[in-house]
């Protein structure tokens, strides 16, 4: 059987590819910023809350920990609808995305707070700074610096699971995609275009999140490794 | 249609979980023997050869699995013109997967086992072949353990990838009972609940490993 | 002269062996290769009622099943269902999986780029159709609604030209993804065939769906690759025969009640 390769179908539509792609970066980016702030306070939860907080953040780290992403969004967006809760494809996407880099970033960040030296907050409780002061001026700080590179990991992570999401209809690269194989039935030429463009956007926002750290966490602060 | 959701439909779900756990299986030993190879590779002498292990990993760890399964089961066929069935290309592109992450698990591990072992070992005048097979690996193996009971319980939540090409394991037999059903409120739930009931023990599993298993020689996990 | 006489005659007699037994030079054709291994895959999309659907013990069943089962009978080979959604119906086929995609595929000149149709075994006619509740009585109706639609399908290179501007597409990758969507309110009309339309109807008698507008009509037939032309005639000579004794519309009438029109041939 031969297959003769027909790569000028797919640049003919590289700029709906390239939307596609924008489009990931968008979806993505807000679920890592929400997913972030969601990490913190479930990791200053479990860390630092009443028993009943923890057991419930630890049930909702379980949860999301043991089971797939596909079957999560599955979930969120023809199963909520039956209990009256029904969300539009990108907010459920947005939504399962939020949730589960929720889960796996506070562990990550929880690390980092643990590997806080005692005698800081020793320290700043002699001062007699409050709790929650204690962990914003602190703790967050250094340990998001030291968990960095597992976060960055995370969210690379993150934004490549993103491709799953078009199983719900939401639009990203992987729905453009595999709109633009299933009129054209040129599928491995656009599925490795496709995969070539996640790497790139891998490989950027990696390059990306490597200067928010230096812009971040290095300004201005004596280099102390 | 739109039968109720009852012990048959349930069944048919339970059916599904052994191709899961196959597959997650044949790609944790298929993914194991590449990883060792990228392992060995990327501490190789030659630059290409440690250029093409890191691109390896670069690549499989930089794209979504999805696309490495578009590809794998639809690239086979057209690029080495040979028609193979669904279950060797999904076997084939979750193995390459695995070998990505299983290669820099077998590094860190190989990486975290002290000079003097293989000092030692060359005193014993073993050629490095043999240093790496007899002294190095077994004790490397043993390091690795942890982490990859860890990744294990990846894979099987990433196998469920394989349901959005027609592969039918546990989700997309959950696809088909919610066709059939159109009660997405009882077959999703329950399909995470399998899922939860395979994964969870062997999550627990990696934590008590974790702290038993002397793994603290600076080896990042990440899962 | 005599010696080479001799000569030219014995290699004339030992050429006829050789011919004898030499294998065919033609290549071996995707026939061929059924024949001789005893067993043909035949990819079907069991999410697209009632053409594929699963019974109640998870086996393919419908319509475009029952007809794979009664041509592998009937070429005294095993059958091999390669399951796929929507989308994998051809590209599955491109990529050598199956050897013939017997799915509904609706005969269109844009697939006929890339595969080649056998004569169709059936016709359907593509709807857009939802609950009782949502009013879409003209093509401008639609305008402001969410409309779904299934990837890889004749709705998918129709409804998009009729829809008007203003009109939300929402795309899944499968017919099951589709109908959940509609019944889970995520969109508000979806458009497919109208057998999958009334298989949605009678499983939610409370959601009390119906038919908004039609589309077009089409008749669908088994697809092969664009080389293999003799298994293209070989199904083409079951089709003629079991148009003939009724087996195609003893079929059909089975799974959608209905009569099969008269088909047409290429």
């Amino acid at each position: 059987m031969n297959y003769v390769f027909q790569f000028n179908v797919v640049w003919d539509h590289f700029p709906e590819l390239l939307t596609g792609a924008l489009l990931t970066i968008r979806l993505s980016a807000s679920a890592m910023a929400l997913g972030l702030c969601l990490a913190v306070l479930c990791a200053y939860g479990k860390s630092a809350g009443p028993q009943p907080v923890r057991w419930l953040v630890s049930g909702y780290i379980e949860l999301i920990r043991n089971t797939p992403f596909l079957v999560q969004i599955f979930i969120f967006y023809f199963s909520l609808p039956v209990i009256g809760l029904r969300l539009t494809a990108n907010t459920a996407a947005l939504l399962a995305m939020t949730v589960n880099l929720g889960a796996y970033a506070s562990e990550i960040v929880r690390a980092g707070i643990e590997a806080i030296p005692h005698g800081q907050v020793e320290a700043a409780r002699a001062l007699g700074l409050k709790r929650l002061q204690i962990f914003r001026k602190i703790i967050i700080f250094p340990a998001v610096q030291t968990v960095y590179p597992a976060l960055a990991s995370q969210f690379i992570l993150l934004m490549l699971s993103s491709s799953v999401v078009s199983t719900i209809s939401a639009v990203e690269l992987t729905a453009i995609t595999n709109s633009l194989q299933s009129t054209t039935f040129r599928s491995f030429e656009f599925y490795f275009v496709a995969t070539g463009l996640y790497l790139a956007m891998a490989l950027a926002f990696r390059a990306g999140l490597s200067s928010i750290y230096w812009a971040v966490f290095r300004r201005g602060r004596p280099a102390s490794r | 249609m739109g039968r109720p959701f009852g012990s048959g439909e349930f069944l048919y779900l339970l059916k599904a979980i052994p191709w899961t756990l196959l597959l997650s299986l044949g790609a944790l030993v298929g993914g194991g023997i590449v990883g060792l190879v990228i392992a060995i590779l990327r501490t190789a002498p030659s630059a290409p050869l440690r250029w093409l292990a890191t691109g390896y990993i670069e690549l499989f760890q930089g794209t979504p699995v999805l696309m490495q399964l578009f590809v794998t089961y639809y690239g086979i066929a057209v690029l080495f013109d040979i028609q193979v069935g669904a279950w060797p290309a999904v076997l084939t592109a979750f193995t390459l997967y695995s070998g990505a992450f299983l290669g820099e698990i077998w590094r860190g591990s190989i990486q975290a086992i002290p000079r003097a072992q293989w000092e030692a070992a060359a005193c014993l005048s073993l050629s490095f072949p043999k240093q790496l097979w007899l002294v190095i690996l077994p004790q490397a193996a043993r390091i690795s353990i942890p982490p990859t009971v860890g990744f294990a319980v990846q894979l099987i939540k990433t196998t469920s990838i394989a349901a959005i090409i027609g592969f039918v394991e546990l989700t997309r037999a959950g696809q088909l009972m919610t066709n059939t059903t159109f009660k997405p409120m009882i077959v999703y739930p329950i399909v995470a609940a399998l899922y939860f009931i395979l994964c969870w023990p062997l999550s627990l599993l990696a934590q008590r490993l974790e702290s038993r298993i002397d793994t603290s020689l600076g080896i990042k996990q990440h899962f | 002269m005599k010696v080479g006489l001799r000569l030219a005659v014995l290699a004339m007699l030992a050429a006829v062996p050789a011919m004898v037994l030499a294998p065919s030079a033609r290549a071996e054709s995707t026939l061929d290769k059924i024949l001789k291994e005893k067993k043909i895959r035949v990819a079907i999309d069991v999410g697209n009622p009632p053409f594929g659907v699963l019974d109640k013990d998870g086996q393919p069943d419908g319509s475009d099943v029952a007809v794979a089962r009664q041509m592998a009978k009937d070429m005294g080979v095993e059958l091999e269902f390669v399951q796929v959604p929507s989308t994998g119906r051809i590209p599955s086929l491109l990529a050598g999986r199956a050897d013939v995609t017997i799915a509904s595929i609706s005969v269109t000149t844009d697939r006929a780029k890339a595969v080649m149709y056998c004569n169709p075994n059936g016709a359907l006619s593509i709807v857009i159709f939802g609950p009782q509740s949502v009013a879409v009585k003209t093509p401008a109706d639609l305008v402001g609604k969410r409309v779904g639609i299934t990837r890889a399908t004749l709705e998918e290179a129709t409804v998009p030209k009729m829809a008007p501007q203003g009109t939300e597409i929402v795309w899944f990758d499968e017919i099951g993804a589709t109908i959940q969507a509609l019944l889970s309110g995520q969109v508000d009309v979806v458009a497919m065939t109208s057998f999958a339309g009334k298989t949605v109807a009678d499983g939610n008698p409370d959601k009390k769906i119906e038919t908004k507008l039609n589309v077009t009509t089409a008749y669908y037939g088994p697809i092969v690759r664009h080389d293999d032309f003799e298994l293209r005639q070989w199904i083409n000579t079951w089709l003629f025969i079991n148009a003939q004794n009724g087996t195609l519309a003893a079929i059909y009438k089975k799974y959608t009640g209905l009569d099969l029109p008269p088909l047409p041939v290429f």
